[in-house]
């Protein structure tokens, strides 16, 4: 059994690194499974918007996370803009419009993503449970110290500051 | 330790920022203005004459948001959109050096004063949209 940082150290996660504006403290932190990092270097960059707005994905999930994920912001402000949405089993998606990404959080704001593709895509196809499913897999495989994950779709139990009431 | 980063150039993490920003500012005021005093999508549609499902499109990210729009979004709310360039300032001891980005330029929706009995509805006054532009 080994912690998140144990695990970081090994291979087995790798951290996302936030460029975050000098002075701001990273207060939530994102880990991916190597799948997810060889996706985000090899096949975000060529991604398009399927909405046809000017920030492409991989703009999207960058603004996402070192403007409002990592720093610690309010996620949201309505709930009908919630950036972070409950799937099942304590698997959860980050989500930006042209992206989602599926993980869970071992602790309270460090989320561990498992695998992220077009939100277009994940619709069309009905992808969601697959990739929760995937997701869930590989929490199991995982060597991680229990508990693995925090249970439950509240979201205040799963980051600080979530901002809607 | 086998982290990595997102690789965006600086332009375009600027232009990520800012344009995160000014979304997120005009769905906090919409939060706000909900809340305060039960304005809807329809009442913002209905004020700038387009169709709800614009304004949802814009508030959710899935339509650009032009910067004669924010003006008109926040007028709708009874906000003023508010937008400068300053000069990044540089902190001793900071977690890195402040490069030259546009990072510092920020947009605000910022509530209008109620002075008297003047009604915040867009319906019924002569508020005019106001984008300051301050450029170093």
């Amino acid at each position: 059994m080994a912690t998140v940082l144990e695990l970081e150290a090994a291979g087995s996660l790798f951290k996302l690194d936030p460029d975050l504006q000098q002075g701001i403290q990273e207060l939530r932190c994102i880990y991916v499974s190597p799948r997810l990092k060889t996706w985000i270097e090899n096949d975000l960059p060529n991604l398009e918007s399927t909405w046809k707005v000017e920030l492409t994905p991989q703009e999207q999930l960058q603004a996402f996370v070192e403007e409002v994920f990592c720093p610690g912001e309010p996620l949201t402000y309505e709930w009908h803009f919630r950036p972070i949405s409950h799937v099942k089993d304590g698997i959860w998606e980050l989500k930006t419009a042209d992206i989602r990404m599926f993980g869970w959080f071992s602790i309270k704001d460090c989320f561990i993503g498992s695998a992220a593709n077009l939100t277009d895509l994940v619709k069309q196809h009905g992808l969601y449970h697959g990739y929760a499913d995937e997701a869930a897999r590989f929490r199991d495989q995982l060597d991680l110290t229990p508990p693995k994950f925090i249970p439950g779709d509240n979201p205040h139990a799963v980051v600080s500051n979530f901002g809607y009431p | 330790m086998p982290s990595f980063r997102i690789s965006v150039t600086p332009s375009r993490r600027a232009a990520g920022r800012f344009v995160t920003q000014v979304r997120r500012s005009l769905q906090k005021a919409y939060a706000e203005e909900k809340k305060k005093s039960g304005l809807t999508q329809t009442d913002i549609a209905r004020a700038i004459k387009v169709h709800r499902s614009v304004i949802n499109r814009e508030l959710r990210g899935h339509k650009d948001i032009t910067v004669g729009r924010a003006g008109e979004l926040a007028w709708a709310m009874g906000r003023v959109a508010t937008f400068g360039c300053l000069e990044p300032v540089v902190t001793a001891g900071t977690n890195h050096f402040a490069s030259t980005n546009a990072s510092s330029c920020g947009a605000q929706m910022v509530p209008i004063p109620v002075i008297g009995a003047a009604s915040l509805k867009p319906a019924n006054n002569n508020l005019t949209p106001v984008l300051e532009a301050a450029a170093n």
